[in-house]
């Protein structure tokens, strides 16, 4: 937007867009600011300033643990929606085939459905096909939610791509793979990296199918955190929960820096 | 570069009920260069992507110095094709753009870079390697495109109105520049145009296409001059158009009845016609002030008033209206001293013409 706002438009507009910014923030930063707090229980305003909870955070086996798994998978899923993601993503939007649009509605309907529901018959299906294995259930479990993000950010952005750049690049000698990969790809790196990153955040907080999905012996974070909220309501449950925010914030900020956060989310 | 000869047999591509291009065949001297002209959707973009591979025909096939094409894959079938918005990769300069193609042959280092620089010495823009796309006007953009499309040195040239997003005055000096480089190369080329003036300036043969068929297919003087069809006659230039039946045989002509006041004397016309279709361009017409002309009543040979007079330069256009209703439409050539238009709107003129400018239309 070139032209400012003025006057008395612009005082509501950003009345409104202040308020909107903290009825979301607010939350956030009170978990931040009850993860310092000096008590045995979570209260506001704080009682004093401590980093004792970080450092209970940080020696508990479990929680370290948990965090290991979820990154993993949150990698894992990363790359398995990608490598899943793309490609279909590439077929819905170049396409000629019949029932396109019937494809992309089921490609997308986890996004509709509730993910409870998305969970509960994935481990229906899952112990039907004698998959005991909790790991890869999981990671079987979040490829299929995350991959929707995928799809979407990836055929927004490859409706973009002017498509005589590929059949230029095919005249000049390159194969459809080759065509893709020096060309396309280029083209929707962006996309790809906000799907990517979208892929890796639901994952990595994803608790409904999770729930379902998961063991005793594999838990990730969310179940850890969920568990520690029941059992034990001390700070250091917003001191975890301080952590996750925080690497969600490097990750915007990564994203940002790699293609542009506006442009990632333009798609 | 050596020439190819193309040469296409009862091509055709359907998309469900539309037929796009209907049972097309053509052959393609080498080193010819073939303009494809028609009106939006008559099928030229179709012809021309299935010669290069990147659309499938639905039966017919494609023929490079005899050698059948149709199931060569685009990557292998060695074509340069320059499109309208150019095509550039964005993301690459304009030197990575003219490599990808030595790239994709897997050509060493140091032979690429030194093609490289021959291509763009070729097409002028040495100074201007290490630029995006972005950074060039479109001139220089298509500039690039074709020395993209040059330096894999392909079979043919294929052109999908690669002038079209260009201002008038750089579309008509790259077509001169285009058509120089093409004839100097040798290089097969097959062209896509709605217009007809880029057509007859840079065509050995012009194709003219009309939904999905080859309507005529000439050089530009037969396209112009012996026009096979009321399109082509009417596509291509201006034509006055007359018809009627005989009135009377000469010869081997007749005399067409066209109006009370308008016979038309053709010199060669089919025993069995009964009637004719005959068309007139504009600059065969000459005018002349009623007093002067004998008004006798002559073949090729119209009263009639001027209805509205357009100078332009060089030219001067008169439409003129019969007592009948009819109109003609006149294009004089002015005199470099002359002032202004010759006629005035309102005033009696006869128009006459020579019977060898009468030509007739076989198909209607
Ligand atoms: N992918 C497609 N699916 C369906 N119909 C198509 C497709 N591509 C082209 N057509 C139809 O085929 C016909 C010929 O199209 P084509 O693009 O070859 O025309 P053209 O002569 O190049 O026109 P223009 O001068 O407007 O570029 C048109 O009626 C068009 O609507
Ligand atoms: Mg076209």
């Amino acid at each position: 937007m070139d032209e400012r706002f003025s006057g008395f438009g612009a005082f509501i507009l950003y009345t409104i867009t202040a308020g909107m910014m903290v009825f979301i923030l607010a939350p956030l930063l009170l978990v931040m600011a009850a993860s310092v707090s000096d008590s045995y229980f979570v209260t506001f305003p704080p009682q004093g300033f401590t980093l004792k909870w970080y450092a209970k955070v940080l020696q508990d086996r479990d929680f370290l643990e948990a965090m290991r798994l979820s990154i993993l998978l949150a990698l894992g899923t990363t790359a398995g929606s990608l490598l899943f993601g793309v490609p279909a993503a590439f077929a819905l939007v170049r396409g000629d085939f019949f029932g396109v649009a019937a494809i992309k509605g089921f490609l997308l309907s986890p996004l509709i459905f509730p993910a409870l529901i998305t969970g509960l018959a994935l481990l229906q299906v899952l112990n039907k096909l004698g998959s005991t294995d909790a790991r890869l259930n999981l990671l079987i479990g979040h490829i299929v939610v995350t991959s929707p993000y995928v799809i979407r950010t990836v055929v927004t952005s490859l409706q973009l791509v002017d498509e005589n750049l590929e059949d230029a690049a095919r005249t000049l000698g390159a194969n459809r793979l080759r065509t893709f990969w020096r060309v396309t790809l280029p083209q929707i790196a962006s996309g790809v990296a906000a799907g990517g990153l979208f892929a890796f955040m639901v994952s990595f907080d994803n608790y409904p199918v999770t729930m379902w999905l998961a063991n005793s012996e594999y838990s990730p974070v969310p179940l850890v955190l969920m568990r520690q909220l029941v059992n034990v309501f001390d700070p250091s449950v917003p001191a975890m929960s301080t952590i996750i925010i925080l690497m969600a914030m490097v990750g915007v900020l990564i994203l940002e820096k790699l293609v542009g956060l506006r442009r990632a989310l333009a798609a | 570069m050596k020439s190819s000869e193309v040469r296409l047999e009862r091509l055709s591509k359907e998309y469900g009920r539309t037929v796009a291009v209907d049972n097309v065949s053509l052959a393609i001297e080498p080193g010819h260069m073939v303009a494809l002209l028609g009106p939006s959707g008559c099928g030229k973009t179709t012809c021309l992507r299935m010669i290069a591979g990147l659309i499938r025909p639905t039966s017919g096939d494609v023929f490079v110095n005899d050698k059948r094409m149709t199931d060569v894959p685009v990557h292998r079938r060695n074509v340069g094709m320059l499109f309208q918005n150019y095509a550039l990769f964005p993301h690459l300069t304009v030197e990575e753009n003219i490599v990808f193609g030595l790239e994709m042959r897997g050509m060493s280092k140091a032979d690429a870079a030194r093609k490289v620089s021959e291509a763009l010495s070729l097409v002028q823009l040495s100074n201007f390697g290490k630029r995006y796309p972005a950074q060039l006007s479109g001139g220089q953009q298509q500039r690039v495109a074709l020395g993209r499309a040059l330096v894999i040195e392909p079979a043919m040239l294929l052109l999908d109105e690669p002038l079209g997003a260009l201002d008038k005055g750089l579309r008509e000096s790259m077509q001169v520049e285009l058509r120089a480089l093409q004839r100097r190369l040798g290089l097969t080329t097959i062209m896509v145009t709605h217009d007809q003036d880029e057509a007859l300036t840079m065509a050995d043969k012009i194709v003219v296409m009309r939904d999905g068929k080859l309507e005529q297919v000439g050089s530009a003087t037969e396209i112009y001059q012996r026009p096979a069809s009321k399109f082509v006659a009417q596509f291509i230039g201006a034509s006055n158009l007359f018809e009627g039946p005989v009135e009377q045989r000469n010869g081997s002509g007749a005399v067409i009845r066209v109006s009370p006041e308008l016979s038309l004397q053709v010199d060669q016309l089919p025993a069995s016609a009964s009637d004719a279709m005959v068309s007139i361009r504009p600059e065969a017409i000459i005018v002349e002030r009623a007093g002067q002309a004998s008004s006798a009543q002559r073949a090729n040979s119209v009263m009639a008033r001027v209805d509205q007079a357009i100078y332009r330069g060089f030219v001067s256009h008169y439409y003129l209206r019969t007592p009948s209703g009819g109109q003609i439409i006149v294009f004089e050539q002015n005199q470099s001293q002359q002032a202004g238009l010759r006629y005035a709107v309102g005033e009696e003129v006869v128009a006459r013409w020579e019977s060898p400018s009468n030509h007739i239309i076989a198909r209607h």
